[in-house]
């Protein structure tokens, strides 16, 4: 469903907002989106992909060459930051070095000319919501980065801002950190309920928090999606390869036809195409193809089943034991070319290195994609 | 273990040997200053006093006649006056070039307009230009200006010489600064003043600190310009007064060590006082 048709005027819209810096480099390429109040929206995608530049055109920091921002249904495409009322979390949190945590909290409070009281009354909730009230005589220097990233959090909702903008706020925080970080956020995120629009180049960060998950590459929008839609529906070879983990293999296949039978030719194995598949893959009957195969939807020998799954011979090359389970990096051997494979098999799956295995595919969990193109087939 | 033990001695030695040429002359200057003309004149040299005595301070200050300070060159007061003009001349100077130098250099620095580059150059390119090159054309047109013997004169011509370094400094010192801060304030209601007034400057504290000593120290050891814009007793800093006290047939050896003496006092304190802000400008971290 498209729903920048239903955007709400109380959300953050982005028509078509470019961005060209001098010499001609464009950083983004006409996107549109929306993000609903309440909602959370990731921009994902690989370094220099323009999800910042995105970001700081919303946040005013810097010109939109074409294109409109609506925040809270008002146009704000040309008006200063301090105009917009947006709140944003930055990566290295961008805390006033000089100030305490208190001061720094409160300080867009002051700009916007509230009185001391009042300023006082909202910077002890929002710190009493983070959990940082004994911290808010400390300057930054004297929090740990945890804390830091919770002071950056409190002035972001002390404002009440019409909208959020995270610029990957987690990035330079410890594993540990992270993920607890990341429900904390989510959950701020739902008792404020402001439209949030949250910048990562972590897709497990954005699969894990987003309501909907916008990926960019090279500027422009692949897809836009919940993280549900994205794994299962991904709309080309790129935004298939990006989403999941391990990425999803993506091996050169030919499709075949034998009677009604239609296989997907790949090294030397072939996989039985289920029927509902085949009306899209007319065209490229007898032609390559790009088969996509989750490295989750394979099992090993034992688990095998014929008929609901398909077989491929292929070497394992290497095997690495996560403790829930196993992830294996099989070759397959073509007549001409190997190929790697990454699989992830239960952890009492039995492999050993080098030797030859037969391994299963769920053969209603087959991708297809054109080689030309990279836009999936269905 | 021998190699190390030799490196430690080489740098005990050229450390010693450092601090020996540097305050060789000093040390010497205040024992001068504290002697008589009949020891400093003593065959052979006599290089401590043999009654250690202030005279030729309290003639320098007071502007006494004493003849066992070899006799009065100074009005009274007049050393004095100076000391307090070279004072208040580079308190001015540096509060003028620092206030211009900061705003240039972040403007530089943050702010996108066109000819930035070329504007910016332009102006540094005047620190490559040496002072004495220009002095006939700047001594006319203070002249005309009616600014020689004034005040304003001296300020306004230390302002032009020491800003372009002083702005290119401090352009570097905001570009290595980090922006988000300032972003934050932008975000967080300010306009572009008020995030560098609020964020920027407290962010800049070290850096103005050792700015500050840099530029105060360049303006109180300048010479040839108020050599040049200055012609009364009223209007000499210091470094202008001090050669006067050469005389022709005979020079008061400790009066003029005692000046010395007095006259390098303000900048050692300055440099004692901002050595931490100076050393991390000097090592690149501010």
């Amino acid at each position: 469903m498209d729903r920048s048709d239903a955007a709400s005027p109380s959300g953050l819209v982005l028509e078509r907002v470019r961005k060209e810096f001098p010499g001609g480099v464009v950083a983004v390429r006409d996107v549109s989106l929306n993000v609903e109040p309440g909602e959370l929206v990731v921009l994902v995608g690989p370094s220099g992909c323009g999800k910042s530049t995105t970001l700081r055109m919303v946040a005013g920091l810097e010109a939109v060459t074409a294109g409109e921002v609506r925040i809270a249904g008002r146009l704000v495409t040309g008006l200063p930051p301090r105009h917009r009322n947006v709140a944003m979390v930055f990566q290295n949190y961008a805390l006033y070095a000089h100030m305490t945590v208190r001061a720094n909290i409160g300080f867009g409070l002051k700009m916007a000319g509230m009185p001391k009281r009042e300023i006082r009354t909202r910077v002890n909730q929002a710190a009493d919501i983070l959990g940082i009230t004994e911290l808010l005589d400390r300057k930054p220097r004297q929090l740990s980065g945890g804390q830091r990233q919770r002071v950056a959090m409190g002035r972001a909702i002390v404002r009440e801002p019409a909208a959020f903008l995270m610029d990957e706020p987690l990035s330079n925080l410890d594993a540990k950190l992270r993920v607890e970080m990341r429900a904390e956020i989510t959950n701020i995120h739902r008792r404020i309920g402001a439209p949030t629009l949250y910048v990562t180049h972590d897709q497990t960060e954005a699969m894990t928090m987003g309501d909907r998950v916008a990926i960019l590459r090279k500027g422009a929008l692949e897809q836009i999606g919940t993280p549900l839609e994205l794994y299962e529906r991904p709309v080309n070879v790129f935004v298939a390869g990006f989403i999941g983990s391990p990425a999803m293999n993506l091996l050169p296949a030919t499709l075949l036809s034998s009677g009604d039978a239609w296989y997907a030719s790949v090294g030397g194995s072939r996989l039985l195409i289920p029927s509902k598949a085949r009306a899209a893959l007319q065209p490229f009957a007898g032609h390559d193809i790009v088969l996509g195969l989750r490295p989750e939807d394979f099992v090993s020998s034992e688990d095998l089943r014929e008929g609901a799954h398909g077989v491929i011979q292929a070497t394992v090359a290497r095997a690495e034991s996560l403790g829930s389970e196993l992830l294996v990096y099989f070759t397959i051997n073509g007549d001409t070319t190997t190929l790697p494979l990454t699989v992830r098999l239960d952890r009492r799956a039995a492999v050993q290195q080098g030797a030859p295995a037969r391994i299963g595919v769920d053969l209603q969990r087959l991708y297809f994609f054109d080689p030309k193109t990279g836009a999936a087939i269905r | 273990m021998t190699s190390c033990r030799a490196a430690q001695l080489l740098r005990v030695v050229a450390i010693t040997g450092i601090g020996l040429w540097s305050l060789a002359p000093i040390a010497l200057g205040v024992a001068t200053s504290l002697s008589t003309q009949a020891d400093v004149q003593a065959v052979p040299a006599r290089w401590l006093p043999r009654h250690a005595m202030l005279d030729a301070y309290r003639s320098l200050l007071g502007g006494t006649g004493d003849v066992r300070a070899g006799g009065s060159v100074s009005e009274s007061g007049a050393f004095a006056h100076a000391l307090w003009y070279s004072a208040s001349v580079t308190l001015m100077s540096t509060l003028a070039i620092l206030c211009v130098a900061i705003s240039a250099g972040y403007a530089f620095a943050r702010l996108r307009f066109p000819g930035r580059g070329a504007l910016f150059w332009a102006i540094v390119a005047t620190t490559v230009v040496p002072v004495f090159t220009v002095v006939i054309a700047l001594f006319g047109l203070m002249a005309d200006a009616h600014l020689i013997d004034r005040t304003l004169g001296l300020v306004l011509v230390f302002v032009s010489t020491t800003t372009p370094l002083t702005m290119w400094l401090v352009c570097n010192h905001v570009s290595e600064l980090p922006a988000e801060p300032e972003e934050a304030a932008l975000i967080d209601g300010c306009t572009r003043w008020q995030a560098f007034w609020h964020v920027v400057l407290p962010q800049m504290r070290s850096g103005i600190a050792a700015l500050s000593a840099i530029v105060m120290l360049s303006v109180w050891g300048e010479f040839l310009i108020p050599l040049l814009l200055t012609s009364t007793s009223a209007s000499k800093p210091v470094t202008v007064l001090i050669p006067e006290y050469v005389g022709k047939y005979t020079t008061n050896y400790p009066l003029l060590a005692a000046a010395g003496v007095l006259a390098l006092l303000p900048p050692a304190v300055i440099a004692l006082v901002l050595n931490r802000h100076i050393r991390g400008m000097l090592s690149g971290s501010f």
